[in-house]
């Protein structure tokens, strides 16, 4: 847990506060996204957690523990720190830059080893391949990833975290931050988020903290922000589509309701056809023999010539994880041309479906 | 008029009937640079790191160092007389000074020109300042301060010629020589070798460079 008290930051004196009288709580295990224009206070905020920037008043607490009665160089390593520019040494490979923390805490070098490793494959990125490469080999997802696994080495509870990945495109961007959400269901760190933008911090962060100007303006969900916001500053930075952000909060695990039912590739056409026309969307999956997701027959591809399965099956141009928002499962409804989007695990099983009207229905709800 | 007449035979010639005295000679002169490179070596870093690390230091210093480059050497060898006299100390201090300025303003420049997000980063991670500059500083401007000793080994190699003029001896001894008898054959010959052992130095500098930097990147 990390708490804020009365937290003030004056650069020189006689100056505008960077950072006036913030006051903030941050429970163990939960993203905190702090948000806001340039120069609001929330890179600054952040940075007085682990010390990089001194408290002019206030006090900073973690776990209880008065920050400015820890020495800074143990009270970083115990913290993770991302920057957006990354900052990845190099002189040094990915293996060396990820081992960066465990080195100063004089772990043994067998243990560094296999941690170096551990951390690459979570990241996804093959150790093999990758642990005697330098970073300029890298593209910028990957840099991103090799930021993110150098910050999580020893393993420490906090992690702070400056636009992690603002430096990429917008279809990585988009990876990244699933992919991180999925880890953090795993890992369950205490996490400050710096980002200017407003959507990202709807999408990662449990609690969002508004700022402007050094003052703190709203604190609360996601979901009260979109509903309720504090004053006008809020409702402009969040936007007049508050409906469309609301899509991005709603996981498509939350209102998955509707089954399919499979037919194996083997099977004959008469047997895939009883389905069709029971199904709402008069479609029938079609399954592999170890039940990953191939494609799917509907009426169309009962018309055509053919006497198995396997003769007249179509394979979707895209389909969903349980894990993907509802703004996610939009847009593959719109870009496969369906009303209705198929959502699998993370085997490529089948789970379900999710039509449109059950996104209408799910937004309607929420209002 | 005979005597400034010559023909590159005479050159050879003139190396294989003197080769004990002109390997003296280069073995004095490799001994003069490598003194002045060890010791300018040594001062220079020390000093390019105290100018990145101390702003007022950098604003002596690098004028400092500039300024010695404009000097002629000949006026340097001879400012330098009172105090430290003839001989191979007055070649030894001049030639350490002229190597100076590369080797400061290549670490002077590399330091402050490794990206802040590297050093934020470090920092951010619980790297104590000694620890970025082992770490992190040291090893990330070694390529840049090895082109600047590179430079400063060539340039010093030619110079080091006049510090014979005050007895530091070295190749520069066959050009003077020459030079007060009327005999270019040895003037040559004596620009030939230092010639040589520049480039030869020089190659292997770059090629160590390369190394260093492909080990990096």
């Amino acid at each position: 847990m990390i708490r804020f008290e009365n937290v003030t930051k004056i650069f020189s004196r006689g100056t505008i506060p960077a950072v006036s009288n913030l006051n903030i709580e941050i429970p163990e295990g939960t993203i905190c996204c702090m948000v806001g224009p340039s120069g609001c206070g929330k890179t600054t905020s952040m940075k007085m957690v682990n010390r990089l920037h001194s408290i002019t008043e206030g006090k900073i607490y973690i776990d209880e523990v008065d920050n400015s009665t820890i020495d800074p160089i143990s009270l970083r390593l115990d913290i993770g720190y991302v920057i957006q520019e990354i900052g990845l040494f190099p002189h040094m490979t990915i293996a060396d830059n990820v081992a960066t923390v465990l080195v100063e805490k004089k772990w043994p070098k067998q243990e560094i080893g296999k941690r170096v490793d551990e951390l690459l494959e979570l990241m996804g990125l093959e150790p093999k391949i990758y642990r005697q490469r330098r970073p300029s080999h890298l593209s910028g997802g990957q840099r991103q990833r090799v930021g993110v696994a150098r910050a999580m080495a020893a393993n420490p509870p906090i992690m702070l975290m400056d636009e992690p990945f603002g430096a990429v495109d917008h279809i990585a961007r988009v990876r990244l931050q699933n992919e991180f959400l999925t880890l953090q269901e795993k890992i369950s760190k205490t996490i400050i988020f710096v980002t200017h933008d407003i959507d990202e911090a709807i999408k990662m962060g449990d609690m969002i903290a508004v700022m402007r100007e050094g003052k703190l303006v709203q604190y609360s969900t996601p979901e009260d922000l979109l509903s309720t916001p504090a004053d006008e500053f809020v409702a402009n930075l969040v936007g007049g589509n508050r409906s469309i952000k609301r899509l991005h909060l709603i996981r498509v695990s939350e209102i998955l309701n509707r089954k399919v039912a499979t037919v194996n590739m083997s099977d004959t056409l008469e047997a895939a056809k009883k389905h069709v026309i029971e199904n709402a969307f008069n479609v029938v999956y079609v399954v592999s023999d170890t039940g990953v997701l191939n494609g799917f027959i509907g009426k169309v591809e009962l018309k055509q010539e053919g006497e198995f399965v396997k003769d007249v099956y179509r394979s979707y141009p895209e389909i969903i994880s349980d894990e993907a928002t509802l703004s996610d499962a939009l847009s593959v409804m719109l870009s496969n041309g369906e009303s209705y989007v198929p959502v699998v695990d993370d085997f490529e099983h089948p789970l379900g479906a999710v039509s449109l009207e059950d996104v209408f229905k799910a937004v309607r709800q929420d209002d | 008029m005979g005597a400034s007449r010559f023909e590159f035979r005479d050159v050879w010639e003139y190396i294989t009937s003197n080769q004990d005295y002109l390997i003296r000679l280069m073995i004095q002169h490799a001994h003069l640079v490598f003194f002045a490179i060890v010791l300018g070596v040594v001062i220079g870093i020390t000093l390019g790191f105290l100018s990145a690390y101390y702003k007022p230091v950098a604003a002596v210093v690098l004028p400092f160092a500039q300024i010695m480059m404009t000097v002629p050497s000949i006026a340097l060898i001879g400012i330098l007389l009172p105090f430290v006299g003839l001989g191979f100390n007055n070649g030894l201090v001049a030639l350490t000074l002229y190597s100076l300025l590369p080797i400061i303003r290549n670490t002077y420049t590399g330091l402050n020109e490794i990206s802040p997000s590297i050093l934020e980063a470090a920092r951010g991670m619980g790297l104590s300042e000694r620890r970025i500059l082992w770490r992190i500083k040291l090893p990330l401007v070694l390529p840049v301060v090895f082109a600047g000793i590179r430079t400063a080994i060539v340039m010093i190699v030619g110079i080091g010629a006049i510090a014979s003029y005050v007895g530091a001896g070295g190749l520069g001894d066959l050009i003077f020589r020459g030079i007060a008898r009327m005999r270019p054959v040895m003037i040559l010959t004596g620009a030939i070798f230092i010639s040589i052992i520049a480039i030869f130095l020089d190659i292997i500098m770059g090629w160590i460079e390369r190394k260093l930097i492909a080990r990096q990147t």
